[in-house]
């Protein structure tokens, strides 16, 4: 494992509704290591997505209030100007968006939408850059560079599009990549492409890249380390093999039951009620707590921190050495409103 | 008797072209299938966006219109019905939507939703009509209370389950859900899918279920299609096709969902890579010289693959 | 795109025999005919001449037979002659359609001077104050009728400040073709095009404001911005571009819009242009007249439509027509 090359200290993004903020990631501490993948599991407003943005500094900046430290190449971004951050984005960082169909400009030709990432901190002529920018489309594996550098993205299927993405994030040989749900809007075998893609990529540039994902599969497949969030929070973080072994805490272990594949038995494992939104967030204590109501209160911490349990794996809140499934579960009842 | 046969259905789509705008060619959707139905059984249709998955769903309750071929439920063709004969039969088969946030009219009451089969096909008073809704309501584990509010006021699951009340109103024989999870997480996914094997002992029921995830197929189906291009390259039972998958296709397909065991990363990417280059190398045992699939041909009494 | 646009215009043919058959029967339906205005004009005409003078033109013929010679001298060039004015259509609408033309283009030119601009901004900075204020313009230029805002612009600024000619089309004492006599023109355009620009921006700004907000929040500018792209170049490489997309679909309507408008504004100014024609040739039932501008208001709007679906399909690389 190499050197830390970002390193998240106590993030708290929130965001304005109405008059009030509120904080959709809550105090997230990470590291991320050169050439590691690092990958964050949750579910739709768990806040991963919401945490990728912060790190590239694309919310909007009226309606979102970004405190704690993102450390990277030992600046902090959340300290820097747009025109510094300018400097970093394209760069050093890049990102790969989930939507193939949405993340291209749709009058742009794809050669000029590569291009513009070199144009932004390089300078270069043009020759040179068609001529990189040709190589990039080559090492994404797009078959005919030549013609796809000047088609529109209209022109390419779903999985080319995405391989134009990755052109765009790679353009400059980042030393970090966020790649935000890469291959949800992908078919499987696409997927599979991509995935593989991805890690040759990782091999050759040593890249560390930061994985966010709902799919434990690809989890399984791409990752060197895991990161669960839920509500907000960091609940459990430790390596790849360590926490689909042993997974510890309530959520982790209910979010690995209700997947199909990854489910042993008949019936899928369903977590009870729904993911609070985020203005009716618990803020204090397990935030865990109200999916899992047959745990008894005392199970839980006043105010849960992640602890190491073994060695760099780390659980958030006491209530996972209490934790059970229910022995016949009830799901359907419960969410009677 | 037969339940439900689609029997060589195929579903074109004329392409125009030229001055005045002439049927040039036709994109075949769905070129030649034939599936059979047995009453209480879960066939599972999978295949990537544009293998026609959709289409076929669509075709057998008559949204789209059939090419050519039969769909003959309890005997009858209804491709040669009538639209009134049609309406008769309609009921019988049901549908459930992909996108819960789409598929319910958001200027509708919850009641008025459901109720909507029911005003279609029989005459309740709406006393009783009330009643009925009020128990569909809880069969699906969702309030009775709440049959005024509207759309926007239940999550992604519990508009898929109002979604599937809706369907159940005219207690169907078959329902073809088209994706029915796949706008859901993962948790809300599991409590939908378990729901509906919980109302399928209950009424009966037959499905038609169409997914391109292989997972969740898998958990749910008792027989499996697997559909490229337009037509099925492999049928079996769930053993038949994920323990001795046959077409190359299938495997490839098969190998493309990610393991989650991570231990077994290097092994399973390993596979994968034998896979795809035995797709390429292989090629013409599998397709016709003009890159068509074969017709099916049976291997065992559940097992049937499209080899020449 | 050749075949396209050949396609599009035999489609025409049959959508203008339509409303060339249904303009004939309106205008037969009316009361009076081509010599009830004569007769207004000369009371001294007596009943039988004026019936000699029916049968002459063919005018006691059935409707079909009269209307198959009208469109037969149509489709080989003869508008007819305008029994009014005693003079052949053709030279009455000379003129008239290079000064509504005129006038026509400076409306556009200027209302997109003026909206284009405003919706940037308006759509750039939502909410800032230069926003609301540029919202209250619309609201104003929407509820205002034109010829309310036109009467006022001409007391204004054509007596009372006296800045602009309140009406003609040029200078009679200029001689023509010289260039006093361009400028006297563009002197004359200049208040009726403006006045009429300023009250058909609402919808250009309006839908480029929406446009601009809808299209910040889409991916692929999130793409542009991790690019580490400047805001100004993401807002003029990527927001401004997509967002005037529908914009300039609309411009083939809006020709259509600015004609329709040009029938009030050139009443008002008393420009010699298709609009006065139109309204003084109702008045006067001059009905071969009526026929002919109608017709010439058909051709062009569905000529506008179809230039719009060209335009698009130049500026959006995703339309392809063929």
């Amino acid at each position: 494992m190499g050197k830390p090359l970002l390193q998240i200290n106590n993030l708290k993004t929130s965001f304005r509704i109405g008059d009030e903020f509120y904080a959709a990631v809550d105090d997230v501490s990470l590291t991320v290591n050169e050439n590691e993948v690092v990958a964050i599991v949750g579910e739709s407003g768990c806040g991963k997505s919401a945490l990728a943005l912060s790190i590239m500094g694309l919310h909007h900046e009226l309606n979102t209030k970004l405190e704690g430290e993102i450390l990277f190449q030992n600046k902090n971004l959340l300290s820097l100007s747009t025109n510094e951050l300018n400097n970093i984005r394209g760069k050093d960082m890049g990102m790969i968006f989930q939507d193939p169909l949405t993340a291209l400009n749709p009058l742009m030709r794809i050669g000029d939408q590569i291009e513009e990432t070199m144009k932004n901190h390089y300078n270069l002529s043009k020759e040179e850059m068609k001529k990189r920018t040709l190589e990039l489309l080559n090492k994404v594996g797009i078959p005919n560079p030549e013609r796809t550098y000047m088609q529109y993205p209209h022109e390419l299927s779903g999985g080319m599009r995405q391989r134009v993405v990755i052109a765009i994030a790679i353009a400059c040989e980042p030393k970090l990549l966020i790649a935000d749900e890469p291959t949800t809007a992908l078919d499987v075998t696409i997927q599979a492409q991509i995935l593989d893609l991805m890690r040759e990529l990782q091999n050759q540039m040593k890249t560390g890249i930061i994985l966010i994902t709902h799919d434990l599969g690809v989890v399984a497949e791409m990752a060197d380390r895991v990161a669960v969030m839920y509500a907000g929070e960091i609940v459990e973080i430790a390596d790849v093999f360590t926490l689909f072994n042993n997974p510890l805490h309530p959520y982790t272990r209910s979010l690995f039951n209700s997947v199909p594949s990854a489910a042993d038995g008949d019936r899928l494992h369903v977590i009870q009620g729904i993911v609070p939104s985020l203005k009716k967030l618990p803020r204090t204590g397990c935030r865990f707590s109200e999916r899992i109501p047959w745990i008894k209160k005392e199970a839980h911490e006043e105010n849960p921190k992640l602890r190491e349990v073994e060695k760099n794996h780390w659980v958030r809140c006491t209530c996972y050495q209490h934790f059970d499934f229910p022995k016949d579960a009830e799901d359907l009842h419960y969410d009677i409103s | 008797m037969t339940f439900l046969r689609v029997e060589n259905l195929k579903v074109y789509y004329p392409v125009r072209g030229g001055f005045f705008r002439r049927v040039i060619d036709h994109v075949k959707a769905v070129d030649d299938i034939t599936l059979d139905l047995q009453p209480g059984e879960t066939y599972g249709l999978v295949g990537e966006s544009g293998c026609g998955k959709t289409t076929t769903g669509r075709t057998i309750i008559g949204l789209n219109k059939a090419t050519a071929g039969k769909i003959i439920f309890n005997d009858i063709d209804l491709t040669r019905l009538k639209r009134r004969q049609f309406h008769k039969y309609r009921k019988d088969i049901q549908m459930i939507f992909q996108d819960p946030y789409s598929s319910l009219n958001p200027k509708k009451r919850v009641i008025d939703i459901i109720a909507e089969p029911i005003r279609n096909f029989e005459k309740l008073s709406p006393k009783e009509e009330r009643r009925k809704v009020q128990d569909l309501m809880e069969k699906v584990g969702l309030s009775p209370d709440s049959i005024f509010k509207y759309p926007h006021e239940f999550s992604g699951g519990q508009r898929q389950r109002i979604g599937i009340a809706r369907a159940l109103t005219v207690n169907p024989k078959i329902i073809i859900a088209d994706e029915p999870v796949s706008a859901l997480d993962v948790s809300v996914q599991a409590q939908v899918l378990n729901f509906m094997k919980d109302i399928q002992k209950e009424y009966n029921l037959t499905y038609l279920f169409i997914s391109h995830d292989l997972g969740i197929v898998r958990h749910m189906s008792d027989r499996i299609g697997i559909m490229y291009k337009g037509r099925l390259v492999e049928e079996g039972t769930k053993e038949n096709i994920f323990n001795q998958p046959k077409h190359i296709y299938t495997k490839r397909l098969l190998a493309a969902i990610p393991d989650v065991n991570p231990e077994k990363r290097d092994e399973h990417l390993l596979m994968r890579k034998e896979v795809n280059e035995e797709f390429e190398r292989n090629y013409e045992k599998y397709f016709d010289a003009e890159g068509k699939i074969f017709d099916l041909k049976k291997i065992s009494d559940t097992h049937s693959v499209a080899l020449p | 795109m050749l075949k396209f646009i050949v396609r599009r215009l035999l489609i025409m043919i049959p959508q203008l025999l339509l409303l060339s058959i249904i303009i004939f029967l309106l205008a037969k339906a009316m009361p009076g005919d081509a010599l009830t205005g004569q007769m207004v004009a000369n009371p001294n005409l007596d009943p039988e001449t004026m019936e000699e003078l029916r049968e002459k033109l063919g005018l006691n013929d059935p409707w079909h037979e009269q209307y198959i010679r009208w469109i037969g001298n149509l489709l080989q060039g003869d508008f007819g002659i305008s029994y009014v004015h005693n003079v052949k259509i053709s030279d009455l609408l000379g003129n008239r359609m290079a000064n509504t033309f005129l006038l026509g283009l400076l409306t556009l030119i200027f209302a997109y001077l003026i909206a284009i601009p405003l919706g940037i901004i308006a759509g750039r900075y939502p909410d800032s104050w230069m926003d609301k204020l540029i919202v209250g313009y619309n609201f104003v230029s929407y509820a205002i009728p034109l010829f309310v805002f036109a009467l006022l612009m001409l007391f204004l600024f054509g007596y009372t400040l006296n800045w602009f000619p309140t009406g003609g089309s040029v200078d009679v004492q200029v001689e023509r073709g010289t260039w006093d006599w361009y400028l006297s023109k563009l002197h004359h355009l200049i208040l009726p095009s403006i006045s009429a620009a300023l009250l058909s921006t609402v919808g250009t700004i309006q839908y480029l404001r929406s446009e601009i907000i809808d299209t910040k929040l889409k991916d692929f500018v999130k793409t542009a911005k991790a690019k580490g792209t400047p805001e100004r170049k993401v807002y003029t490489r990527h927001i401004f571009r997509n967002s005037l997309l529908p914009v300039a679909a609309f411009l083939g309507y809006d020709i259509v819009f600015i004609l329709g408008g040009s029938i009030f504004i050139e009443q008002i100014f008393n420009y010699p242009g298709l609009g006065q024609l139109f309204v003084s040739s109702i008045s006067q039932r001059d009905f071969s007249v009526v026929n002919i501008l109608v017709m010439l208001f058909g051709f062009l709007s569905i000529l506008g439509t179809l230039l719009s679906d060209i335009i698009l399909s130049i500026v959006d690389p995703r339309i392809r027509i063929d």
